[in-house]
């Protein structure tokens, strides 16, 4: 595995290195600056960044100082070895040593986006991370303007650069960030202070970003014919701002420009520790006559209030009244000495940006300023201007969460969803009655309100007890709206569409909000699952559905009568495919249709295979996979014969052109989180599937970002969501970053008509799960896997017929070990320690439990009977998920051991962990878990369910989920069912391990070994 | 550039000033010396005498670092100018500050109003404090050179010379960073103004100040804690101002131009394009 690091080199830049935990922990070398014995070589760093654009540019290598011991450098926190493979710890004095690393130096959007960067066999340290965070702030600080231009070097070196402008609350932030600057950040220049070595690092990069936003921008004007020394200097200057930084200077005009731009950049620094604080205060929170509402006939005064406000502590406030009377100032001294002075050149500072203070000012100790509505409107427009000059600003919680005025469309459908459901002529295109209503929020407004709002002549108005802002030409483009086009009748399909799209130009104002009573109403609130009967699936489905299944079938149907694209988001083990294959069994009992294409990871289509066939053996099923399957008319025309066609998302892109030509009846995403990156290929492909109807199917709508919501809705329901750009303005910047809850609600909102999304934990759903909710996982071997299985079995084929005995015995124990490590992963076999990312179906499948339970705050617990394999996945895994994983084998000690167990089981701990079956099958307590994962099988019914207990050991759990690995096609299948089916028999037979194996007869065995063509998918 | 005119007075012409370094050189270094109204009201004494010559020389005596040294008292401004013989000349510019009586009435008129002190505060010399002096009948700023005077140890006869023309450029500037020193010049300091200020708006005494706290010194990273990284900030998303090029006016002037455009002027569509789409 890898961890990738940052730091800051010696000129300001942000260079990567990386550790890599499969070199050696130790130097040989014996000089004194020696090369770090686990830092990734120069080729392999730039490998790291292959895929990203611009490309970073190698560097030269750095020397870095690292805490060592002797030639070892110590491991990254986030750096994990094989516990099995690691050697003895470092002995030696603990100091810190210098090492040369190689290093690379990515764009800042590069940077700022490192946390995302697929690393597949690698994490980002903490270090990085918090540059990245400082990339990002490099970004915003200059879409925000917050940026000044200056001059680097010295007369024959000028280059003209921009630089941070860290005044007032950033200045603040800079400080708490340059607190918290990882010391591996600084290894290249730890003799600088943090602070220095933030700021080269902050203006570095606000530079490079704001030249890209230049790029191709002249802010100079043309040069007259004989221009003056200064005007050709600070001409210069201009130009460089936006092209190349260098340009020239004759000394006297450098250094006359260098000190006032110093100076200027200077004057917006504010060294003191305290500053002024403005509070508004609206009439009606010191004026009791002002809620009165017959008191409306006089104007309403507003007070800004002066106060004094400790920087670093914006708690501590003294008023203005407090300080000319000194009364309070014993508070201030702490921070400040005159604070009287103080509080005057803060309003001296204060006035050239919000005016109206001079008239406060003219008192000889002014405490407040009295303001009328207009002003008080005044004052909040300019707010923001203060807040980033440094001042103090406090104002009413309305004005920071605005009432939006909007429209409001009221609908009347009729019948009920279960009724719409079985008449298609009651769908999307019945027309309904509507009326818009003009609207604060949610609630409609009357007739006397809309003439205030409409009379009012400061953007500022009291309605229902609260101040809202409302621009008059909006409430009079909206009264106008309302005369013109008050009410009718539209299609219930354009009802929803209002729903969706809120900002559609054809409207004179948002819509915010849209309620019916009929069916569309349920639709709307999310509620349709509820209203509808459950429905069972037709008569030949094999399997019994639970009811809260059956009140999916019944969801899916009643989307896909209408038309509409679905998302059904079910935790994981609920049983998403099951519904799925019932729902085409349903729509296909009553008359034939276009095929259904499956799209799923390549791990999940035996899974679709075996179950279609169990479950809904009237379907026609065709799986695209393989280097020999179908191509061009040959494949459209079986395709044609067939009801459901699975392939994996890899195989989609390749064969997009073939498979773009069918009109599908419907397309399948199963594990629709694959399409979260709405830019990448694949995603752009499956979009582009002509299809009547599109499902998606997924247990973690959103792992990390709302954009992944976006992309899966927008596959569903393309442009139900508007466009990524306004997703992102509308929902994800408010709700990922400043945490906006309203934005969330109306988010649900918008997607609760096409998004079901039932939890385990739902006491509702608990009673509906089984006892013990047991599964077998089908897994497919990949091409190298399956090259590795046959080449054991012709090695063991060619070998039995000549031996017997004890010898035979051997070598059809060994032989079976060998497939079941095959099985596992090529690299366990192997013993080479290769690398470990996508070789393998089985880890291909771990990853997507494991993604999926983490994305929920579950716990797992892995069990192998290989503890080397075991080994394999600690560092893997580690760096896959960018997490702790505990490991318990045969050589853990028994302090270790319970160390493991007991930060298992702490709700903060660790959320998998690894066993090995003998060493942590028994005597341990590991409650936390639910889920529970057999990678591998001893082929003893009894171990396993030993082993299972570890998770159901005390009280009667519902929601563990336990899945047995089995890769299609294998040994591991075909003894899987015979035990099934001779169950008995098998636990006879079985009872004593893996012996009854080398009774087998030579044909028994072939036949038992021999690799089906299904096994694999590539 | 134009070589100024030397003007012949019998004397072979002045040898070149001799260099020094770590002398007051002037920030501005071409065009106008005085940025702000206040100190332009000063500078226009001077200039209005019509002595072209020697103003520019001294000019460039500021810009060079001549003056080695320059402090404002009561009514007296002395300085040192190096110029072309070894040991500097010694200047003064006098003008007379205004007495006691005076001052307790321009007190008491300037602890009427916050805005004086709060202007003076913030860095600015606002016209009313102006008006204050004329309400009072008093001048604040000279008017002509007779009331200024002034006198230099150098040879040169005429009054200003450049030694002088430079020191009266640099207490322009002076002026320009800290509009107490004009009120300083005429009897009362910064410290003495706002003592007396609080004393009138309070009539209490000032508590003492008390000394600073040594800030404790930063950590320097070691072996042991070194993969230790601290807790991250907690990060409030900085809220975009109203105008994208809103700094540039939170910020003091910037006294540069371009072929007669303001730089800061120059400069705000670059702004524009900082902001870009807003969704990125």
């Amino acid at each position: 595995m890898i961890v990738l690091h940052g730091l800051v080199t010696p000129d300001g830049a942000i260079a990567c290195w990386a550790e890599d935990a499969d070199l050696p922990a130790r130097t040989t070398s014996k000089a004194k600056l020696a090369r770090h014995p686990f830092a990734l070589d120069a080729a392999a760093l730039a490998e790291l960044f292959a895929e990203q654009k611009p490309f970073p540019q190698a560097g030269r290598d750095l020397v870095v100082s690292l805490p060592s011991r002797g030639g070892t450098p110590d491991d990254s926190p986030e750096l994990v070895r094989d516990p099995l493979t690691a050697g003895p710890a470092a002995r030696g004095e603990h100091r810190l040593r210098d090492w040369k690393i190689p290093v690379v130096t990515p764009a800042s959007a590069v940077l700022s986006s490192i946390v995302d960067m697929e690393l597949p066999d690698g994490r980002v340290g903490a270090d990085l991370r918090y540059l990245a965070d400082i990339a990002r702030w490099a970004e915003e600080l200059v879409a925000a303007g917050k940026v000044v231009p200056g001059i680097a070097g010295t007369t024959r070196t000028a280059s003209a650069r921009w630089q941070a402008g860290l005044y007032g609350a950033d200045a603040v932030r800079f400080t708490a960030r340059a607190a918290a600057l990882p010391a591996p950040c600084r290894a290249a220049r730890l003799a600088d202070p943090a602070e220095d070595v933030l700021r080269a690092a902050v203006h570095t990069m606000v530079d490079t970003i704001a030249r890209e936003r230049l790029a191709g921008q002249r802010l100079a004007p043309k040069l007259g014919k004989r221009p003056t020394p200064a005007d050709a200097t600070a001409h210069a200057w201009l130009t460089a701002l936006t092209g190349a930084p260098e340009f020239d200077a004759d000394a006297v005009e450098f250094g006359r420009l260098a000190g006032r731009l110093a100076d200027w950049q200077a004057s917006g620094s504010q060294t003191s520790p305290v500053r002024a604080c403005f509070r508004l205060r609206s009439p009606e929170q010191f004026d009791d006559a002002a809620l009165d509402d017959e008191a409306e006939a006089e104007e309403p005064v507003w007070r800004l209030e002066f106060l004094v406000q400790a920087v670093e502590e914006p708690s501590v406030l003294v008023s203005a009244e407090d300080i000319w009377s000194e009364r309070d100032n014993l508070v201030l001294h702490r921070w400040v000495g005159a604070p009287q002075e103080v509080l005057l050149a803060e309003l001296g500072r204060a006035s050239r940006l919000f005016e109206p203070l001079n008239t406060a000012l003219r008192e000889p100790r002014p405490v407040e300023l009295e303001l009328d509505t207009d002003g008080a409107y005044a004052f909040l427009t300019h707010a923001s201007t203060l807040d980033q000059a440094g001042f103090g600003v406090q104002l009413p919680s309305w004005w920071q969460q605005p009432v939006e005025l909007g429209l409001k469309l009221t609908s009347a459908s009729r019948g009920t969803a279960g009724v719409v459901a079985k008449n298609t002529a009651a769908g999307l295109k019945a027309l309904v009655d509507y009326r818009w209503d003009l609207a604060l929020g949610d609630a409609e407004l009357t007739e006397a309100e809309l003439r205030a709002l409409a009379e009012a002549k400061v953007p500022l108005v009291r309605l229902r007890g609260q101040w809202v802002q409302v621009d008059p030409k909006r409430v009079a483009a909206g009264l106008a709206f309302l005369r013109r086009s008050g009410s009718g009748q539209m299609a219930a399909g354009q009802v929803l569409l209002r729903a969706a799209h809120p900002d559609e130009a054809d409207l004179p104002l948002p819509v915010t909000g849209v309620a019916d009573r009929g069916w569309l109403g349920d639709l709307l609130s999310g509620t349709v699952e509820r209203q509808l009967e459950p429905v069972d699936p037709p008569p030949g489905f094999t399997a019994t559905l639970r009811p809260y299944q059956r009140r999916g079938l019944a969801w899916l149907a009643f989307l896909d009568s209408l038309g509409l694209g679905a998302c059904l988001a079910d935790d994981m083990g609920l049983g998403k495919t099951v519904q799925l294959i019932a729902l085409e069994a349903l729509a296909r009992k009553e008359s034939p249709r276009p095929p259904t294409l499956v799209i799923c990871p390549m791990s999940m289509v035996g899974t679709w295979q075996r179950e279609a066939a169990r479950f809904a053996p009237g379907l026609a099923v065709l799986v695209h996979h393989g280097s020999n399957r179908l191509t061009g008319e040959e494949l459209t025309e079986t395709i044609g014969k067939h009801d459901l066609v699975v392939t994996t998302y890899s195989l989609a892109t390749k064969d997009s052109t073939a498979l773009g030509e069918i009109e599908w009846d419907r397309v399948v995403l199963d594990e629709a989180q694959n399409i979260k990156n709405s830019a990448s290929r694949q995603s752009q492909t499956v979009r582009q599937f002509p299809a009547r109807h599109r499902i998606a199917l997924t247990g973690t709508p959103v792992e990390n970002r709302l954009a992944e919501l976006w992309s899966i809705m927008d596959f569903a329901n393309p442009g139900v969501l508007g466009s990524v750009n306004s997703f992102r303005a509308r929902f994800s910047v408010p709700i990922e970053r400043d945490n906006d809850t309203g934005a969330a609600a109306r988010l649900r909102k918008l997607t609760g008509p096409f998004v079901l999304r039932r939890l385990k934990t739902d006491p509702k759903i608990i009673d509906d799960l089984p006892e013990k909710f047991e599964l077998k996982q089908l897994c497919t071997l990949t091409a190298e896997q399956a090259s590795l299985y046959q080449a054991v079995v012709d090695d063991m084929l060619a070998r039995i017929e000549d031996s017997e005995g004890m010898e035979r015995r051997g070598l059809v124990l060994a032989t079976m070990s060998k497939l079941k490590q095959v099985c596992n992963h090529p690299a366990q076999l192997l013993g080479d320690g290769s690398r470990i990312a996508g070789r393998s179906g089985k880890l291909a499948r771990l990853e997507d439990i494991l993604a999926e339970a983490l994305a929920d705050g579950d716990k797992v617990l892995c069990f192998t009977q290989f503890a080397a394999f075991g080994g394999m996945l600690v560092p893997h895994l580690s760096a896959r998920f960018d997490t702790e994983v505990l490991f318990l084998h045969g050589g853990t000690s028994k302090k270790a051991r319970e160390d493991a167990v007991r930060r298992f089981q702490s709700p903060d701990g660790p959320k998998i962990f690894l066993l090995s079956l003998k060493a942590g099958g028994t005597g341990l307590t590991l409650t936390a878990a639910n889920h529970v994962v057999h990678l591998d099988r001893w082929w003893n019914p009894a171990v396993e369910d030993q082993a299972t207990d570890r998770a159901f050991r005390i009280g009667q759990r519902r929601d563990v989920q336990v899945r047995k690995f089995v890769c299609i096609g294998t040994l591991e299948e075909k003894i899987d069912a015979m035990i099934e089916e001779k169950k008995a028999l098998a636990q006879l037979v079985v009872g004593a391990g893996e012996n009854w194996l080398t009774e087998l007869s030579t044909s028994q065995l072939r036949e038992l070994v021999t690799l089906s063509s299904e096994a694999v998918i590539d | 550039m134009t070589e100024p005119r030397r003007p012949f007075r019998g004397f072979p012409p002045p040898a070149k000033p001799i260099r020094v370094p770590g002398g007051l050189t002037a920030r501005s270094k071409r065009g106008e010396i005085a940025q702000t109204w206040w100190s332009r009201r000063f500078i226009e004494v001077l200039e209005s005498f019509g002595m072209g010559g020697r103003l520019q020389s001294g000019k460039r005596y500021a810009r060079a670092g001549q003056v080695l040294s320059l402090t404002v008292s009561t009514s007296l401004v002395t300085g040192l100018v190096q110029g072309s013989r070894p040991e500097p000349y010694k200047v003064r510019i006098a003008v007379k500050a205004f007495g006691a009586q005076d001052w307790k009435r321009i007190e008491r008129a300037l602890a009427g109003q916050a805005l004086y002190a709060a202007k003076l505060l913030a860095g600015e010399f606002p016209t009313e404090v102006e008006e204050v002096f004329t309400k009072l009948g008093l001048r604040l700023f000279p008017d002509s050179m007779r009331e200024l005077t002034m006198d230099c140890s150098c040879p040169d006869w005429e009054v200003p010379c450049k030694h002088l023309a430079a020191a009266c450029y640099l207490l322009a500037e002076s002026f320009d960073e800290d509009p107490f020193q004009i009120l300083a010049w005429r009897g009362r300091s910064r410290a003495d103004l706002l003592e007396r200020l609080r004393e009138l708006r309070s009539r209490r005494p000032a508590a003492p100040e008390e000394p600073d706290e040594p800030e404790p010194a930063e950590p320097e990273p070691d072996a042991e804690s070194f993969w230790t990284a601290p807790p991250p900030p907690a990060t409030r998303a900085p809220q975009p101002p109203a105008e994208p090029d809103a700094l540039l006016d939170q910020l003091a002037p910037l006294p540069l131009s371009l072929g007669g455009q303001r730089l800061i002027d120059l400069l705000r569509p670059a702004y524009e394009s900082f902001r870009g789409d807003q969704d990125g």
